[in-house]
C-alpha cells in the first residue's frame, strides 16, 4: 500500500520530517523489544560481582559460560540439584512425539472431514473446534484424577497424552482449513482413477501439504514446549518438564541468588522455540495468524 | 448342496469391503472426535458436576447446590482476581491493540530493514510467559533492575519498586504481557494493511487526501475485522494468564496480582477445594464463552455476508 | 463402448429437489450433451453417472447392468473436469499413467499406453512436466489424455473447455469431435454453452431446474424446439417471440401480428403452411409465433414463387448491427423488438420502410400460457 510515499507531490520538508519520526519510534519500540533479550544475555556472562556493581544495560567484561554450565547440570532444583538437563530432555521426550501424533491424527480428521464429507462432518468439526476455547483450569481436574487412574500420573507418557489431545483441535483446525482449499475434483479425478481412501491421501494430498504440515509442527512445538500450566498440575519432582524446572530453579530461596544462573536457565529453556523462530519465523507467523484469526 | 452353500457364502465378503469404504472417513475421525468428546465435553461435565459438590480432598459425588458458588463470590481473594483480570486485561488488550495498530502502519511505510524490525517486534511471541516472567522479573527488581540503572545514570531520586507494592504489582503483569503480545497485534494489522484494495489508496490520493487521513478516514475503519479478531484473542488470553503471573509476581505481594487462573490452581492443588476450584473453572469457561460466542457469531455472519 | 440407461433418476438435498426424475436412453457410441443454465442439475446428474454422487430414487444403468451401488472405480468410465484436476505434485506422465497404475497395470504396458495416449493428443514432448508449467491448452490435453488412457466404456466431460480462451475453446471442440470419431465411445459431456451442444452432440439434453425440456438431436431441438424454453437457449441471436393471433383470411389460416407504425395500428397477416393448417381450434386465440432471425431476411420476388411458405411483410427499420457476413435488423412487430438476419448489402436505413419475407415453414408457434409448442 505504501506505494503513496513514492507518488509525485509528496516530497517536502514536512516528510522528511516524518520519515525521521517514523524511523524513531520504530527503533525505540525495537529497543522495548529487544533489549530485554540482551539484558538476559549479558547478565548470564556477567559473575556475581559484575551484577552487583554495574547495571542492566553495562556489558560483560568477559564472555563467562560459567553460569550456563551450572544451570545446565548443577543448580538446584527443589532439592535436587542436578541442573537443567534432565528436565530438558523430559521436555524433549514429552515434545516430539506429543507434536508428531497430534500432527498426523489432525491432518487424517481435516482430511476426511473435508475431502470425504459425510452426513454432520460440519457438526464434528465444529465440536472439535470447540476444544481451542476452553480455559484449560475446566480439565484439569479430571485430568489428573484420569491420569493416576492410568497410571500416567507424574510421567512423560501422561503429559503426552495430555497435550495431543488438547493439541488436536488445532491441527485439525490447520488440516482442515487448508484441506478446503483444495479443489474436490482432485480427489474425484483419483476416485475414478481407482484410489481409495488412503491411497488418495498418501499419494496426492500429502505431497500438496509440506507448507501446513511445517506450520502445524511449529505451532504444536511452540505450545507444548512453552506450557507451564498442564506441567505444573500433573507432575511433581523428577517428571517435570523444563518449563516447571526453571520456575522452581528461580524460586527456589535456599542460598545466594544467582541471577546470572537463573538468566542463564530461562535462556536454556528459551532456546529450542527461539531457534525455531529464527530458522522459520516466517512459518512461524503464518501459523500464529491461522491459529488465532480463526480460531 | 453343500457346495452353493459355500459360494453363497462367499460375496458376502463384499459387503464389509463396501460398507468399509464408505465409511471409512468417519472411522478415521472417530478416534479424534472420541478423544475430544472423552476429555474436552466429559471433563467439562465431570468438573460442572463437582462444582455443585462439597468436595475438599477427593471429588464426592453428592450434588448440593450451588453452595460452591455462593462461597466462590464470598471470597474477597475470588473479588481481587475477577478485578484484576478486568484491570488487567483492559489495559492489556487496550494497549497491545494501539501500539500494534501503531507499529504496523508505521511498518506499512516503506521502511527500510522491514523484515528485521519485524522479527524483532514478533520474537518474544516464541517464548513462553515463564520465560519473558523470568526475564521481566530480573529487569523490574527494585535493587538491580532500571531502578538501579537511573541511580548509576544520576537519577538518583528514580525509584521503581512495582514488583513489590501490592498496588502496582498488577500492572508489571501488563508491561510483560504487551511485550510478549503486541508483535502479535502487528503481524495481523500487518498482514491486513497489505492486503487493502491499492485501488481505493489511488483513489484517496487522486482526491487530494493526505497519508494520515487516507489511513485514518479510508483504511483503519476497513481493517475492523482485525480490531475484533485481536480483542477476542488478547481477552481469551488475559483470562487464560497463568504462568505469567507464576514467573513474575507469583500472586503477590500477598494476593494483590492474582488472578482467576492462578486462584483455581491454588484452591485445587494446594488448598485441597476441589470443589471451590471446579466453581471457579466454570466462572472462568462462562467468562471465555461470554467472548468466544459473539466472537464465533460475527465471524460465521460475516463469512455468510461475505 | 456401452450403453447408459437412466430411469427415474431423483436427487434431493433435503427438501430441495436438484433433479426430478430423468429418463434418458443412450445408444452405444453416442455423444450425449446435457446441456442447462448454472443450477439446472447437469452437473450432478454426470457425477451420479460416475458414482461421485448418491441418487436419491431411480436406477443407472450401464450396459443393461445397474450401477447404483457400484463404486466408481468399478463403473468404467473416465472423466474429464472442468479444472482439469490434474495431481500438481505428478508428472504429466504419472498423471496420465496413475489410473492404470491404480489398476496394477504393468510398468511396460503402461508406458505403452501412456506413450500411445500422450502422442495421438500431441503432448509427448511434456511427458517430465508438472501441471503448474504446462499452459490451458496443454493443461486440457493431459486431462484428456488420462481419460483416453483407460479406455473406458463412457467418458464422462465436466464443462472441459469453459477454463478456455475462444480460440482455444473451438480448437479443442474439433478435437473432442475427432476423438469421438475416431474412437466411436459412448460419451456424456455437460456444457452451458448451446453451441457445444450444438457441435458436439448426437443428443442433446435440455435441462432446466432438474427437468429435461426436451430429448433430441441436434437438428431437431433446434427446429422444432419442444417449448419456449429450449427455443430461447439454443440459437444465437435467440428466437424471436411476437405474440399473435391465431386468424382464417380467405380459407386460409394464419396468425395476425398488431403492430403500431408511425402512431397507426395495423396489423400483418402472415399464412401458415398447409402442414400446419391443423390447428383450427386455435382460430381467434392468442399464440407465440417463433421465429429465427435468419428465417426472416430481406424480400426477394424470385424465391417467393419457387418458395410458397415465404410471405412478405413490409416494416420499419429501427436499428442495424453489422456482423460482416449478415447485418442484424431490428424492427418492431406485436410490441416485441425482433431481428432479422439480413444480407448486408440489401439493408435499408434506420427510419426507412423495408421489405421482408418470412420462412413460415420454418415458425414455431406456441402455448402463451403452458409455453409449450402447439
Amino acid at each position: 500500500m505504501a506505494d503513496i510515499a513514492s507518488l509525485p507531490g509528496g516530497n517536502s520538508p514536512w516528510r522528511s520530517a516524518g520519515r525521521f519520526g517514523l524511523y524513531f519510534l520504530l527503533i525505540s519500540f525495537g529497543a522495548y523489544y529487544i533489549l530485554p533479550l540482551i539484558v538476559v544475555l549479558s547478565t548470564s556472562f556477567k559473575d556475581l560481582d559484575e551484577i552487583r556493581n554495574g547495571t542492566l544495560l553495562s556489558l560483560p567484561a568477559e564472555i563467562n559460560l560459567e553460569s550456563w554450565r551450572y544451570a545446565w547440570s548443577e543448580a538446584c532444583i527443589g532439592v535436587s540439584c542436578t541442573g537443567l538437563k534432565p528436565y530438558f530432555w523430559n521436555s524433549v521426550m514429552m515434545t516430539i512425539p506429543a507434536v508428531l501424533i497430534s500432527t498426523v491424527l489432525g491432518a487424517l480428521t481435516g482430511y476426511a472431514l473435508t475431502k470425504f464429507k459425510f452426513r454432520g462432518a460440519n457438526m464434528v468439526f465444529a465440536m472439535i473446534l470447540f476444544g481451542c476455547f476452553i480455559p484449560f483450569q475446566v480439565v484439569l481436574l479430571p485430568m489428573a484424577q484420569s491420569l493416576g487412574f492410568l497410571g500416567l500420573a507424574n510421567t512423560v507418557p501422561g503429559l503426552v497424552l495430555v497435550h495431543i489431545v488438547y493439541g488436536l483441535p488445532f491441527t485439525v483446525l490447520f488440516f482442515r482449513n487448508y484441506y478446503v482449499s483444495i479443489p474436490d475434483d482432485l480427489i474425484k479425478a483419483a476416485t475414478i482413477d481407482g484410489a481409495g481412501f488412503f491411497t488418495i491421501f498418501w499419494r496426492i494430498l500429502l505431497p500438496l501439504s509440506p507448507p501446513i504440515i511445517v506450520v502445524t509442527i511449529i505451532w504444536q512445538f511452540t505450545q507444548i514446549w512453552n506450557d507451564f500450566l498442564f506441567g505444573a498440575s500433573f507432575t511433581t519432582g523428577g517428571g517435570q518438564p523444563v518449563t516447571v524446572a526453571l520456575n522452581n530453579l528461580v524460586n527456589t530461596t535456599t542460598g545466594v541468588k544467582r541471577y546470572n544462573v537463573d538468566m542463564a536457565a530461562a535462556l536454556i529453556t528459551a532456546a529450542p522455540t527461539l531457534a525455531v523462530y529464527v530458522l522459520a519465523g516466517r512459518y512461524f507467523v503464518r501459523g500464529l495468524t491461522a491459529g488465532s484469526v480463526k480460531g | 448342496m453343500t457346495n452353493s452353500m459355500t459360494e453363497k457364502s462367499l460375496p458376502a465378503k463384499r459387503p464389509l469391503a463396501d460398507w468399509l469404504r464408505w465409511n471409512v472417513a468417519k472411522l478415521v475421525v472417530a478416534p479424534t472426535f472420541a478423544l475430544i468428546i472423552f476429555f474436552v465435553y466429559g471433563f467439562i461435565a465431570w468438573t460442572g458436576y463437582v462444582s455443585f459438590t462439597k468436595s475438599k480432598m477427593l471429588p464426592t459425588y453428592s450434588f448440593d447446590g450451588i453452595y460452591q458458588y455462593v462461597r466462590l463470590w464470598k471470597m474477597s481473594t475470588w473479588h481481587v482476581a475477577m478485578e484484576n483480570l478486568l484491570v488487567f486485561g483492559g489495559l492489556f488488550i487496550l494497549i497491545a491493540i494501539v501500539l500494534g495498530c501503531l507499529l504496523a502502519v508505521a511498518l506499512d511505510q516503506r521502511v527500510r530493514a522491514e523484515g528485521l524490525l519485524r522479527t524483532v517486534y514478533l520474537y518474544p511471541m516464541a517464548i513462553s510467559f515463564i520465560i519473558t516472567g523470568t526475564a521481566w522479573k530480573w529487569i523490574l527488581n527494585p535493587g538491580l533492575g532500571l531502578e538501579k540503572m537511573f541511580h548509576s545514570w544520576g537519577w538518583e531520586s528514580f525509584s521503581f519498586d512495582w514488583l513489590i507494592n501490592s498496588d502496582m504489582a498488577i500492572y508489571t503483569l501488563v508491561i510483560a504481557a504487551v511485550w510478549q503480545s503486541s508483535g502479535f497485534v502487528m503481524a495481523l494489522f500487518l498482514a491486513a494493511l497489505r492486503g487493502v484494495d491499492s485501488e481505493i489508496i489511488k483513489a484517496a490520493y487522486l482526491d487530494g487526501a493526505s497519508l494520515s487521513r487516507i489511513y485514518l478516514v479510508i483504511i483503519l475503519p476497513t481493517l475492523r475485522p482485525v480490531f475484533l479478531s485481536s480483542f477476542f484473542i488478547l481477552a481469551h488470553m488475559a483470562v487464560k494468564s497463568f504462568d505469567l503471573v507464576v514467573a513474575l509476581t507469583g500472586g503477590g505481594p500477598g494476593n494483590s496480582s492474582i488472578m482467576p487462573a492462578n486462584f483455581m490452581y491454588e484452591m485445587t492443588f494446594r488448598r485441597n477445594q476441589i470443589g471451590l476450584g471446579a466453581a471457579s473453572a466454570m466462572m472462568m469457561l462462562a467468562t471465555v464463552m461470554a467472548i468466544v460466542i459473539p466472537y464465533l457469531y460475527s465471524e460465521l455472519r460475516e463469512r455468510k455476508h461475505g | 463402448m456401452a450403453t447408459l440407461t437412466i430411469q427415474n433418476v431423483k436427487k434431493s438435498y433435503g427438501a430441495v429437489d436438484v433433479l426430478k426424475g430423468i429418463d434418458l436412453e443412450l445408444e452405444n457410441g453416442e455423444f450425449l450433451v446435457l446441456l442447462g443454465p448454472s443450477g439446472c442439475g447437469k452437473s450432478t446428474l454426470l457425477n451420479m453417472i460416475a458414482g461421485l454422487d448418491t441418487i436419491t430414487d431411480g436406477e443407472i444403468l450401464i450396459n443393461n447392468k445397474v450401477v447404483n451401488d457400484v463404486h466408481p472405480k468399478d463403473r468404467d468410465i473416465a472423466m474429464v473436469f472442468q479444472s482439469y484436476a490434474l495431481y500438481p505434485n505428478m508428472t504429466v506422465e504419472r498423471n496420465i499413467g496413475f489410473g492404470l497404475e491404480m489398476r496394477k497395470v504393468t510398468k511396460e504396458d503402461r508406458e505403452r499406453r501412456v506413450d500411445e495416449a500422450a502422442r495421438m493428443l500431441q503432448i509427448d514432448h511434456l511427458r517430465d512436466r508438472k501441471p503448474a508449467q504446462l499452459s490451458g491448452g496443454q493443461r486440457q490435453r493431459v486431462a484428456m489424455g488420462r481419460a483416453l488412457v483407460r479406455k473406458p466404456e463412457i467418458f464422462l466431460f465436466d464443462e472441459p473447455l469453459s477454463n478456455l480462451d475462444a480460440k482455444l475453446r473451438v480448437e479443442m471442440r474439433t478435437e473432442i469431435k475427432k476423438l469421438h470419431q475416431r474412437l466411436g465411445t459412448t460419451m456424456v459431456y455437460v456444457t452451458h454453452d448451446q453451441i457445444e451442444a450444438m457441435t458436439l452432440a448426437s443428443r442433446i439434453a435440455i435441462l432446466r431446474e432438474g427437468e429435461i425440456q426436451q430429448f433430441a438431436s441436434p437438428q431437431e431441438v433446434y427446429e422444432r424446439p419442444a417449448n419456449m424454453y429450449v427455443a430461447g437457449f439454443v440459437g444465437s441471436p435467440a428466437m424471436n417471440f411476437i405474440p399473435a393471433t391465431v386468424v382464417s383470411e380467405n380459407d386460409r389460416l394464419g396468425v395476425s401480428i398488431e403492430r403500431t407504425a408511425r402512431g397507426e395500428r395495423s396489423s400483418v397477416f402472415l399464412a401458415l403452411p398447409d402442414d400446419l393448417q391443423s390447428i383450427g381450434e386455435w382460430i381467434g386465440r392468442e399464440v407465440i409465433l417463433g421465429i429465427r432471425p435468419e428465417t426472416l431476411t430481406h424480400r426477394s420476388d424470385a424465391e417467393m414463387t419457387q418458395n410458397k411458405r415465404l410471405q412478405p411483410f413490409d416494416c420499419q427499420v429501427e436499428v442495424l448491427e453489422p456482423t460482416g457476413a449478415d447485418t442484424l435488423t431490428y424492427i418492431e412487430l406485436g410490441g416485441r423488438e425482433v431481428i432479422a438476419r439480413v444480407n448486408p448489402y440489401n439493408t435499408s436505413n434506420p427510419g426507412e420502410t423495408m421489405a421482408f419475407m418470412v420462412d413460415m415453414g420454418k415458425a414455431s408457434l406456441f402455448d402463451p400460457k403452458s409455453e409449450m409448442r402447439i
